[in-house]
């Protein structure tokens, strides 16, 4: 964990916050609301793949994958606010990898997430 | 658990929406690529944790479909309920929308007219159209052709005209 932390803490190579925007707007999922208004911003095709890659997995409704959506994007809103939260004390602008170990290693319930950073 | 195997490593959340979730939680910060790839990492091991808690409490619960219910109780096992009011209003949303969808393609169940009848009226109007299209392309070669002769006689007359005005010329040559 410390190494991962200790990894992340070089200079990394920035991105501005609106980075990718324009591919944004193409990787979005599908228009359900009507007036245009999109109720999910991940495309619901590929969470519903990442949920039947999991071989145990037999049927998933297509609700479910909605707001296992919805519940994911307020997962990385999350994650996001924690992680600058961490910067914030660092006394940084740029929100760096490590920020996000802090993060991970402060709330439980991120616990599941530590393989993720090796 | 969570951990996805080599097959599926190409699936992930594309980078460019979590990248405008970032910006619109986070406007004015600008953060480096590789803790943008974490969180898109990191959101998909979300996905795998809770898609296999609900297929676990879909599984004890002996159905065979994964729920909305069973989703948010795994968002609660998890440590996640803060997210369940949010996520059951937009399942509430998403609902409305799916019976509004439902209710327009009743309509034309609900207009009592039968299926049959529904599709001579169709082929009727069809017969119609191609009919009116015939007529507006005779009319337009009609149009056609009266404009070329029009031409014909214009590049005629101007020719005779013009034969007769060279005519002239030769007499008045003649008298000198």
């Amino acid at each position: 964990m410390a190494a991962a932390a200790t990894a992340g803490s070089g200079t990394p190579r920035e991105e501005e916050a609106p980075g990718g925007e324009a591919a944004a707007s193409q990787a979005q999922a599908p228009t359900n609301a009507p007036g245009g208004a999109r109720l999910s911003r991940l495309p619901l095709a590929r969470v519903k793949a990442l949920v039947k890659a999991d071989p145990d997995v037999t049927l998933a409704g297509q609700e479910a994958i909605f707001i296992l959506a919805r519940a994911a994007e307020l997962f990385v809103e999350t994650i996001a606010k924690d992680a600058y939260c961490c910067a914030q004390q660092g006394k940084r602008k740029t929100l760096q990898r490590r920020d996000l170990d802090n993060a991970i290693e402060a709330v439980d319930e991120f616990a599941f997430l530590e393989g993720t950073l090796d | 658990m969570a951990s996805s195997s080599g097959n599926d490593d190409d699936l992930t959340i594309p980078r460019a929406a979590i990248n405008k979730m970032i910006k619109e939680t986070l406007p004015n910060v600008r953060v480096a690529n590789d803790a943008r790839e974490l969180v898109v990492n990191c959101c998909t091991e979300f996905i795998h944790l809770i898609s296999s808690e609900a297929n676990e409490i879909c599984n004890k619960s002996e159905k065979k479909t994964i729920s909305p219910e069973h989703v948010i109780q795994a968002l609660e096992s998890l440590g996640f309920g803060s997210y369940i009011s949010e996520v059951k209003e937009v399942l509430q949303e998403c609902k409305t929308v799916a019976l509004k969808r439902r209710k327009a393609s009743s309509r034309l169940e609900n207009l009592g007219i039968p299926e049959e009848e529904l599709l001579r009226q169709q082929q009727e109007l069809f017969a119609k159209a191609r009919q009116q299209q015939a007529e507006l392309a005779q009319q337009e070669w009609l149009q056609m052709q009266q404009a070329a002769q029009q031409a014909q006689l214009a590049a005629a007359s101007a020719s005779a005209s013009n034969q007769a005005g060279s005519s002239q010329d030769e007499d008045d040559d003649d008298d000198i």
